[in-house]
C-alpha cells in the first residue's frame, strides 16, 4: 500500500514524458522519448555495463579509502581534544567547497592512464561527510552510560568499545550514506575533467558530442542505477549492522 | 556487619568560586546488613548526592564513606554494590539478555556461565521471555526491570536506587515496589533507595530516613515497622500513622525520631 | 573567533603536509607494483605554495591582466550564475516542501523520489542540458539549471523536515484557536522550520557551486571558473601554479556562497537552537 503513490507518481510522469515528447515532436537534443532511451540502453547494455563497471570501481575504491580514512582520523581527533577542536571547523569548511575542481590537478601529479585521480578524488569527497558524522558519534556518549561504566570501575578502552563505538555506528552510517551516492557522482563527474575515459562519465560526454542524445540519456540512467546499487547496498548493510534500529531514515 | 557507614560527610561543590554550594552538611548514616533505607526530602536536599558519594562516582568533602568494610573506592573497584538509575541506561545496541551480561562480562565471567546468571536475573524480574528482545520494543517499566535485573546481576551485597520508578506511572510503579521487595528479601541485599514519593519509602523501607533543603541534612530516621509489606498494607492504620509521620518530619514538625 | 583560529590552524597543518611531501617525497612520484601511488613530488606537478601566489600577481599571458584579476571576475561571473540557479532551486524546493507538507498524497508520491534524487549523480545531465543552450535559453542558462536542481532536492527534503517539526501539541493548539491551514503555516510551521531550513539551504549552495562549474564545462560556457580551470589545466606542463590559482578561484566561490547563506542566518536563527539535518 505505501509503495502505490510513488509507483503511479512514476509510471505516470513516464506515460506523460512519452506523450509530450512524441505528440509535441520535441527534438531529441532537448529531450528524447523514454522509449527512445529504453531502445538505446538495451541496444548499447554491454558498454554502459563496462563503463558503469569501470567508474563503479573507481567509485568503490575511493568509497572504502575515504570511509577507512574518515573513521580512523575521527578516532584519533576524539581522543586529542585539540586535534578535534582543529579539525571539525576546518573539515566543514573544506565540505562548502567543490573539491570535484580537484580532478586537474590530481590528474597532472599521475599519469594520463591512471586510475589513480578520479579514486582519490572520490575518496576525498567522502573522507569530510564520514569523518564529521563519526567524530560527533563517537563525542555525544550518553551520560547515564559515563556513569554506568564509571560504577563497573570499566578502564578507558573497555568504554571505548564497549560504549563509544557501538553509539557512535547510526553515526557512522549517517556518514556512509552520503558518503556511498557521492563517491559515485565523484566518480562519474571526474571525467568531464579529463584523465582516463573508461568510465560512465566520458561515454556521456562523447554520445552527446556526437549528437546522439537518446545514447548519451541511457548512459545517465547507468549512471542513476549505479548510484542507486550503492545508496541501497549501504542501507542494506546499516539494517544488518544495527539489528536495533527500525527506522531507516 | 555494616552495609553502608557515612561518618560525618560534608560535600561542597565548586568550592571558593562564587557558584559554590553546600550540597550536604555533617550527614551521617548507618545502613545494617540486609536492611532497606529510603532517603526522602525536598528537590535540592542532597539526596541524590549521598548515593553518588556511596557509590563512589564522587568525594566528599570532609568525613569518610566506608562501604562493605572499606573505603568507597576500593568497593566500587571491586564491585561491591549494583546501582539503578532513573532512567534505565540500557545500551540500545544490545539485546536485553547481553544488557545484563554487562557487568558480569566486564568481570570477565565465561560465556555460558554469563548466559545463564543473567537469564536467572530476568526470570527474577519476570522478563524472561524478553532475552532476545531489543531495548527499544519494551516499555519504560520493562526496560527498568532489565535495569534492576542488570544491577543485580553481580549478586551485589548492597544495592543503590536513585529514584528508578520516578519516570513510571503509578501502577507498574506499585508493581515494581512489590516484585523489589520480594528480590531483596529472596536475596538479602542491603539496599538505600532514593526518593521523592512518602508512600513508596514508607512501603518499602525499613528505615525512613528525612533529610532537609540545602544544605542537605538528616533531620529524622523513622523505623518502618509493618507486620507484612502487600497490597493489604497498603491500606493498614499502620500505613498510614508511619506516612504522616514521614510527612511530618518533611514539614519540619517535631517528631519524635526512631533512631 | 575560536572558529577562525582553528581554519587558520587547519591551513598552516594543510600547506606543512604539502611543503613536507615535497620536501621529502621522490621528485618521480612513488611506485608500487608498477602503479603510481604517491604523486611527483617536484616543482611541475606540485609547485610550492608561495609560487602559486607569486603567480596570481603576474599576467595571464605574455602581456595580459594578472591572473589574480581574470581569476576573480570569472568568480563573479560563475556567482552570478550559482545565484541565479541556487535562488530558482531553493525557491522551487521550498514550494514544493509547503506542498507536500499540506498534501500527504504528494508527500507520499513524491518525497521518495526526491529523497533518491540525491542519491543519483544528476549532474551526469549536465552536458545533455547544455544542448538546450541557444535554442530554448541562453547558454548561461543552462548552467543555472544545472544549479537548480542539485540546490533543489536538499532543499525540499530539509524544509519538509522542518515544516513537520512542531510537536503535536503545537498543531493542537492552533486548531483550539480555529487557525487554518495558512495561518498555522505562517504562524507555527515556517517560524518552526529555520533551524532545519539553513543547514539544508548551506548543503544546497555547496551543491549549486558544484552544479555551476561542472555545468560551465561541460556547456563550455566562455568567462566562467570552469571553463577557466580547464583551460589552465591544459597549460600545466608549461606553467604548473596557474591551474592553482583557478583552485583557489573555485575554493573562493564555494566560501563567498556558504558565507551568504551563514549572513542569512544570523539576524533569522538568533536565540534559536541549531539542528542537524539529515536530508538523505
Amino acid at each position: 500500500m505505501k509503495v502505490l503513490p510513488p509507483l503511479i507518481v512514476g509510471i505516470a510522469a513516464i506515460v506523460a514524458w512519452q506523450l509530450t515528447v512524441t505528440l509535441g515532436r520535441i527534438a531529441p537534443f532537448i529531450l528524447p522519448a523514454p522509449s527512445e532511451i529504453w531502445e538505446q540502453l538495451v541496444e548499447q547494455r554491454q558498454n554502459v555495463w563496462e563503463a558503469a563497471l569501470a567508474s563503479g570501481a573507481n567509485a568503490l575504491i575511493g568509497l572504502i579509502g575515504g570511509a577507512i580514512g574518515g573513521v580512523l582520523v575521527a578516532m584519533v581527533a576524539s581522543r586529542f581534544r585539540p586535534i578535534a577542536e582543529i579539525s571539525i571547523p576546518f573539515a566543514a569548511v573544506i565540505s562548502a567547497l567543490p573539491i570535484i575542481a580537484l580532478a586537474p590537478i590530481l590528474n597532472n601529479m599521475f599519469e594520463t592512464t591512471s586510475s589513480i585521480p578520479r579514486r582519490l578524488t572520490a575518496a576525498i569527497i567522502v573522507f569530510f561527510p564520514v569523518f564529521l558524522n563519526t567524530l560527533r558519534g563517537l563525542r555525544e556518549v550518553n551520560p547515564i552510560h559515563q556513569e554506568l561504566m564509571h560504577t563497573y570501575a570499566a578502564g578507558g578502552w573497555t568504554f571505548a568499545t564497549k560504549v563509544r563505538l557501538p553509539g557512535a555506528l547510526p553515526y557512522v552510517f549517517t556518514g556512509l550514506r552520503q558518503a556511498s551516492s557521492l563517491a559515485v557522482i565523484a566518480a562519474v563527474v571526474a571525467e568531464y575533467f579529463g584523465g582516463l575515459q573508461n568510465g560512465l562519465g566520458s561515454r556521456i560526454t562523447s554520445a552527446a558530442a556526437f549528437t546522439a542524445y537518446p545514447r548519451a540519456w541511457a548512459y545517465v540512467v547507468g549512471a542513476c542505477l549505479l548510484g542507486l546499487v550503492f545508496y541501497l547496498t549501504t542501507l542494506l548493510l546499516e539494517r544488518v549492522a544495527m539489528p536495533w534500529r527500525s527506522r531507516l531514515i | 556487619m555494616t552495609a553502608v557507614e557515612i561518618d560525618n560527610v560534608t560535600k561542597v561543590f565548586n568550592q571558593g568560586r562564587s557558584d559554590e554550594v553546600t550540597a550536604l552538611a555533617e550527614v551521617s548514616l548507618t545502613v545494617g546488613d540486609g536492611e532497606f533505607v529510603s532517603l526522602i526530602g525536598p528537590s535540592g536536599c542532597g539526596k541524590s548526592t549521598l548515593l553518588r558519594l556511596i557509590a563512589d562516582l564522587i568525594e566528599p568533602t570532609t568525613g569518610t564513606l566506608r562501604v562493605a568494610g572499606k573505603d568507597a573506592g576500593r568497593a566500587r573497584r571491586d564491585q561491591d554494590y549494583g546501582i539503578a538509575f532513573q532512567q534505565a541506561g540500557l545500551f540500545e545496541w544490545r539485546t536485553v539478555r547481553r544488557n545484563v551480561e554487562l557487568p558480569l562480562e566486564l568481570r570477565g565471567m565465561g560465556k555460558g556461565e554469563r548466559k545463564a546468571r543473567a537469564e536467572e536475573m530476568l526470570a527474577l524480574v519476570g522478563l524472561a521471555e524478553f532475552a532476545g528482545h531489543y531495548p527499544a520494543q519494551l516499555s519504560g517499566g520493562m526496560q527498568q526491570r532489565v535495569a534492576i535485573a542488570r544491577a543485580l546481576a553481580v549478586q551485589p551485597p548492597l544495592l543503590l536506587m536513585d529514584e528508578p520508578f520516578g519516570a513510571l506511572d503509578e501502577m507498574t510503579r506499585e508493581r515494581l515496589q512489590a516484585e523489589l521487595l520480594g528480590i531483596c528479601a529472596q536475596t538479602g541485599t542491603s539496599t538505600v533507595f532514593v526518593t521523592h514519593s512518602i508512600s513508596e519509602a514508607v512501603f518499602l523501607s525499613n528505615r525512613v530516613v528525612v533529610m532537609s533543603a540545602r544544605p542537605g541534612r538528616i533531620t529524622a530516621a523513622i523505623d518502618v515497622d509493618l507486620p507484612a509489606r502487600d497490597e493489604a498494607a497498603r491500606q493498614s492504620d499502620k500505613y498510614f500513622e508511619h506516612v504522616t509521620a514521614v510527612r511530618q518530619a518533611l514539614r519540619g514538625v517535631p517528631v519524635e525520631s526512631t533512631t | 573567533m575560536r572558529r577562525i583560529l582553528a581554519i587558520l590552524a587547519g591551513l598552516l597543518a594543510a600547506v606543512a603536509l604539502w611543503e613536507g611531501y615535497k620536501a621529502v617525497g621522490n621528485p618521480d612520484g612513488t611506485v608500487l607494483f608498477g602503479v603510481r601511488v604517491l604523486p611527483r613530488a617536484d616543482d611541475l606537478s606540485m609547485p610550492h605554495v608561495w609560487t602559486v601566489f607569486q603567480r596570481l600577481g603576474r599576467p595571464e599571458l605574455t602581456g595580459g591582466r594578472p591572473v589574480w584579476i581574470v581569476v576573480l571576475q570569472s568568480c563573479l561571473f560563475t556567482l552570478g550564475i550559482t545565484a541565479a540557479g541556487f535562488l530558482a532551486g531553493a525557491a522551487v524546493g521550498l514550494l514544493l516542501a509547503v506542498a507536500m507538507q499540506r498534501f500527504r498524497l504528494v508527500e507520499r508520491g513524491l518525497l521518495p523520489y526526491v529523497i533518491l534524487s540525491q542519491t543519483v549523480p544528476l549532474v551526469a545531465l549536465a552536458p545533455l542540458v547544455a544542448g538546450w543552450g541557444g535554442t530554448i535559453m541562453p547558454p548561461w542558462a543552462t548552467v543555472a539549471v544545472i544549479a537548480s536542481y542539485l540546490a533543489f532536492f536538499p532543499v525540499a527534503v530539509g524544509m519538509l523536515r522542518g515544516l513537520q517539526s512542531p510537536a503535536a501539541s503545537g498543531v493542537e493548539l492552533m486548531r483550539s484557536y480555529a487557525a487554518g491551514w495558512w495561518r498555522t503555516l505562517v504562524k507555527l510551521r515556517l517560524p518552526a522550520s529555520l533551524p532545519y531550513l539553513f543547514p539544508a539551504l548551506r548543503l544546497a549552495g555547496a551543491a549549486a557551486v558544484v552544479g555551476a562549474v561542472v555545468g560551465e564545462i561541460s556547456t563550455g560556457t566562455r568567462g566562467g571558473i570552469g571553463r577557466l580551470i580547464i583551460e589552465y589545466s591544459r597549460e600545466a606542463t608549461s606553467d604548473p601554479a596557474k591551474v592553482y590559482t583557478a583552485m583557489l578561484g573555485a575554493a573562493l566561490l564555494g566560501l563567498v556562497v556558504a558565507g551568504a547563506v551563514s549572513l542569512l542566518e544570523l539576524p533569522l536563527m538568533r536565540h534559536r537552537r541549531h539542528v542537524e539535518v539529515v536530508t538523505l
